[in-house]
């Protein structure tokens, strides 16, 4: 019974995680009806743009900073060339071609990388643990604690107080009309495309340095983001918060007493959730049915 | 029917021959029998996608675990109940059946995203229950099982007779198909396809005839699932992951969704595309993600779809004809892309 | 009016033609695999594309070695030379079920070896005992790939499940002591580890202070290591493979596990452990096969050194257990069908059943009779930090050697659950 406190923390900093990849993923989806399987991909290409940046003699820091950033503009290049022509279709055609671009990702990862993934660790200052008083903890779990919660925050505060947020928030709920309006829409779905993108890399280098980096390590994170989707409910960022640490805690929790159940405890509380809210925690009416 | 309409009837009879002709055309061309086996088994999974793509307007993408529930359900009944081949079938489609009435209502009231997303997720649950039960079902190892005799021959069919029987089990399940698209139920589901609100006020419970058509192509896929089961003689948890329904999407979409054929050309492109590919190029996944995203850009009503297309903008009078042959229905001013 | 019976026979014809051709054309169009006549086709299945692809090729090099070395000698039966026919199963059963047959009935391999994940194994070596052909598992450590599965016509060389439990159990038990904590992956090879090691545990009488089931892909190790933390265990052993291995060993280090418990486990990959990064790069290790070390290829054992120097020349890089399985493997397989004048299954596991011989190790070798496991030695190491001064990729110190009948199932035990289907 003692163990339960820090598993509750490390269930938290897990949910964060998860939070951030699901508003990337929401944000890409609410305002165009894109389903981005490639999300973890592009984490995954962060990771490696900023192993390749380590190597290349540059500090952690500046990998961090970069990476996202690179990753940021391929994103964007995806986005002008083959997402675009698929907005005004059906949803399964995001699916599909999203999904071949993460087949193309892998095995280009494949060869540029090697199959085996690369050693990838955050900065000496960070790999020690820290004494917490009830607990010894990773002082990079801290470190990503802290990351996390500062873009989610600059994340809210971008949403609420600036034009560009405020935009975003209205084309979601009536793209006609803010386009009525004389929003230049291209430029502001272009725009949301790479701000997913961008959280998409910042969590991939962040991950890179806590578990594996090889060419299938992105994908391993997309189911749980997915379901944190729906569990948070479609069309709400907070929504992508709540279900991201409401996961992290079920997942944290369930391996402590039933470890053999952990993975599956997020699919059954999914449809426990489901049952008796089946727009989500906090789906949004009317988006998406 | 189909007699009333002799383009139809000849293309199915110049497709016959050939199926039938394959035991000796594939050695030649470097291809195992069983290759072929698994084109038509991954036709028919295709062609369950395409009731749901193409027909009633949903997108299925958790598909795979039907075909794999199939599989399994197949396996488990010949090592724990020692049944025989067609109840084996018969049981790997019960198994999706099932599999389909616990999953459906959770899917019902969504639609676009949702119903995929969601479709996606429980999906994985199946997948998961087949890699944890390792004392059942293998787990990642799989499960190994001989493929029983046929009840009341006592024969165990080898390559080249269970390619035929395949044969026989394909044709009937797209005569079966045709006859389900002609019917009422069927059109019913291409009104709801092209419009759903407006069937429901004409009075339709548009939620249960989607969710007969997800039951109907459940039982499709685990027939398909149950049958390349016994093909290889095994079972196994990637069969029901979420790639495996992307691959089976693909293949409808690739051929044309909403057409009798498409599935089937989509299969045979991808099966045999994925064989020679990948003995060539160790990193054959390339093209293969390239051609999702080329099909998906260029080619959205699939190959028969834009043939159709292109034909029927020359031939006028003999559009609806030509509509009929692909499609497997007559219906006035339709858009194929769904 | 006549304009339209126009259209229906070009239409028809346009129909028949189109269906025909794309069914029969499109294969037509495959580039013909010529081989020469009168080769010997060695078919390898291997998992090129996925995770275990740096260990297929690794397998396969070693597989080349063997086989350029036997056609530099002439080839097999008095002058046939060897040809290798790769096929890839994309680690996937049902694909490497396919990919078996392509290899026998299209292909005209009368021998089969390889594999690397014992899912494939276990399919490839039913579905070659439907075709009545020799397959040697190569690299799939599954039990029961030489037990309950076991055919008179599948071999295995790499060590079983059950040997490198047994092991490592026996030498680290000695070294660290009796309390044990296990991380143990949730699937079938989990659990058979988990078997294992509770089997030697119970014989040397090991006291579990804690077992946990971990899913597949966890990325997240915490939860289990602070239970760790507060168990205080002689030795922490973890099962986890791939991907799981490396994150558990990185956050072990994170959560300063490292200097406290000692680590350990049934066997790691020098493929994997070159991808570490340095800190962790910690623990008590089964090994395989190692390509430096008195006990492990003896001194002066010529077939040895000329294999490792060979393959450093040729890849650059030293040979590691797998290369060694491709190696034995290979070069068993040729010599056995030498021996047997024939490629006839039967004839080729009696040939082989039994036949002792010397190999890249230190002592003799033979495939068991009851269940056609390679019964050789199998090493403990601990891996260093950096490689020695002379050779970066030296990162292990081997530290102790189990010999194979001590650490595998005993020739009854095996009796009762392998019962191979000679043919008549």
């Amino acid at each position: 019974m003692a163990h339960i406190a820090p598993e509750i923390f490390n269930g938290l900093i897990l949910g964060a995680f998860y939070a951030v990849v699901a508003i990337g993923l929401s944000l890409i989806m609410n305002l165009t009806g894109t389903i981005n399987m490639a999300h973890g991909s592009f984490m995954t290409l962060a990771g490696y743009l900023a192993f390749a940046l380590v190597s290349a003699g540059t500090s952690y820091w500046f990998a961090l900073a970069v990476a996202p950033i690179l990753t940021l503009i391929v994103g964007v290049l995806t986005e002008r060339t083959l997402i675009r022509p698929l907005y005004k279709r059906d949803p399964v055609y995001s699916l599909l071609l999203t999904f071949g671009l993460s087949l193309i990702a892998e095995e280009t990862y494949r060869l540029v990388w090697g199959d085996n993934g690369v050693p990838f660790s955050p900065p000496v200052a960070l790999q020690s643990a820290v004494s917490l008083g009830f607990i010894e903890f990773p002082a990079y779990r801290l470190f990503i604690a802290g990351v996390l919660l500062v873009i989610i925050v600059a994340l809210v505060v971008f949403l609420q107080r600036t034009r560009v947020g405020l935009r975003l928030r209205a084309a979601v709920q009536d793209n006609e009309m803010i386009a009525a309006l004389g929003t230049n829409t291209q430029l502001l779905y272009m725009m949301n495309f790479g701000l997913g993108i961008l959280l998409a890399g910042v969590a991939g280098v962040l991950a890179s340095g806590m578990l594996g980096l090889n060419p299938q390590s992105g994908n391993a994170l997309l189911m749980p983001a997915f379901v944190t989707v729906i569990v948070g409910g479609m069309g709400s960022i907070f929504g992508a918060v709540a279900g991201g640490l409401l996961i992290g805690l079920t997942i944290s929790i369930v391996t402590l007493y039933i470890p053999a159940a952990s993975e599956i405890a997020m699919y059954i509380l999914m449809a426990v959730i489901l049952l008796v809210r089946p727009r989500g925690l906090f789906g949004e009416e009317g988006i998406f049915g | 029917m189909i007699m009333g309409n002799r383009a139809g009837l000849i293309t199915a009879l110049v497709l016959l021959i050939v199926l039938l002709l394959m035991p000796q055309i594939a050695p030649r061309v470097g291809l195992a029998i069983s290759v072929c086996t698994e084109v038509l088994l991954y036709a028919i999974a295709a062609m369950a996608v395409n009731l749901l793509i193409g027909y009633t307007g949903v997108l299925p993408f958790g598909n795979a675990a039907f075909f794999g529930l199939g599989a399994y359900g197949a396996g488990l009944s010949i090592e724990y109940l020692h049944v025989g081949f067609i109840a084996s079938i018969v049981l790997g489609m019960i198994a999706s059946f099932v599999g389909a009435l616990l999953i459906g209502p959770f899917l019902l009231r969504r639609r676009g995203i949702y119903f995929a997303l969601l479709m996606i997720a429980f999906g994985q649950v199946f997948y998961f229950i087949a890699y944890r039960f390792t004392d059942i079902t293998g787990g990642e190892d799989g499960m190994n099982f001989a493929r029983p005799a046929v009840e009341g021959l006592g024969v165990v069919l080898k390559d080249q007779q269970f390619y035929y029987a395949m044969l026989v089990v394909f044709a009937l399940v797209m005569i079966g198909f045709l006859l389900l698209v002609r019917s009422p139920f069927g059109r019913t589901l291409l009104a709801i396809k092209e419009n759903e609100t407006r069937a429901r006020y004409l009075g339709l419970n548009t939620d249960r005839f989607i969710f007969v058509a997800l039951l109907i192509s459940a039982i499709m896929e685990g027939l398909a699932g149950a049958c390349y089961g016994l093909s290889i003689m095994f079972a196994y948890p990637l069969m029901l992951d979420w790639h495996n329904s992307g691959n089976i999407v693909l293949m409808t979409i690739l051929g044309g969704s909403g057409t009798l054929f498409g599935p089937f050309i989509g299969a045979v492109i991808f099966v045999v595309g994925q064989e020679i590919l990948s003995t060539h190029w160790i990193w054959w996944q390339i093209p293969l993600g390239a051609l999702f995203v080329a099909c998906v850009l260029g080619f959205p009503k699939g190959i028969l779809g834009t043939a159709l297309d292109l034909f029927s903008k020359r031939r006028g009078g003999f559009a609806s004809e030509a509509r009929e042959l692909v499609h497997g229905t007559t219906y006035s001013e339709r858009e194929i892309v769904p | 009016m006549s304009d339209v019976t126009l259209d229906r026979k070009s239409f028809l014809t346009t129909a028949a033609v189109a269906s025909a051709g794309l069914v029969t054309g499109f294969p037509a169009i495959l580039p013909s695999r010529a081989f020469a006549a009168d080769t010997l086709r060695v078919g390898l299945n291997e998992e090129y594309t996925g995770v275990y692809a740096a260990y297929a090729q690794s397998e396969t090099r070693g597989a080349q070695m063997a086989m350029d070395a036997w056609n530099a000698r002439g080839g097999v039966m008095g002058g046939t030379k060897v040809e290798l026919v790769q096929a890839d199963n994309n680690n996937n059963p049902g694909t490497s079920v396919e990919k078996t047959r392509q290899l026998v009935l299209v292909q005209k391999c009368p021998v089969l070896m390889g594999t690397i994940n014992s899912a494939d194994s276990l399919a490839v070596s039913g579905a070659a005992n439907a075709l009545n052909t020799f397959f040697i598992d190569s690299g799939g450590h599954a039990d029961a790939v030489t037990g309950e599965k076991c055919e008179y016509s599948t071999f295995r060389t790499c060590h079983s499940t059950w040997m490198e439990t047994h092991a490592t159990g026996y030498s680290l038990a000695k070294k660290f002591g009796k309390k044990w904590y296990m991380i143990i992956p949730d699937y079938a090879f989990g659990h058979a580890l988990q078997a294992g090691y509770h089997a030697v545990g119970k014989q040397i009488g090991v006291e579990f202070v804690g077992e946990d089931l971990t899913p597949l892909g966890t990325t997240d190790f915490s939860p289990y290591l602070t239970k760790v933390l507060a168990a205080k265990p002689d030795l922490l052993l973890v099962l986890v493979q791939g991907d799981d291995f490396v994150n558990c060993l990185k956050q072990t280090t994170q959560y300063g596990i490292v200097g406290k418990v000692p680590i350990g486990g049934p066997q790691v990959e020098l493929e994997a452990v070159w991808a570490l990064p340095k800190e962790a790069r910690v623990g008590y290790w089964g090994v395989e096969w190692y390509y430096t070390g008195v006990s492990v290829i003896g001194s002066g054992n010529k077939l040895a050194d000329g294999f490792i120097s060979e393959y450093r020349k040729k890849y650059g890089q030293p040979p590691t257990a797998r290369s060694a399985f491709g190696y034995i493997t290979m070069d068993r397989m040729l010599w056995t069908v030498n021996e047997a004048k024939s490629t006839n299954a039967a004839k080729m596991a009696k040939a082989l059943e039994g036949a002792k011989f010397r190999s890249v190790w230190d002592g003799e070798g033979y495939y068991r009779d009851v269940d056609h496991q390679l019964m050789w030695p199998m090493w403990v190491g601990q891996i260093r930090a950096q490689g020695t001064p002379e050779d970066t990729y030296d990162i292990f110190d081997i530290v102790d050697r189990q010999e194979a009948e001590k650490i595998e199932q005993s020739v009854a035990e095996k009796k009762a659950v392998c019962h191979m289907n000679w043919p008549t």
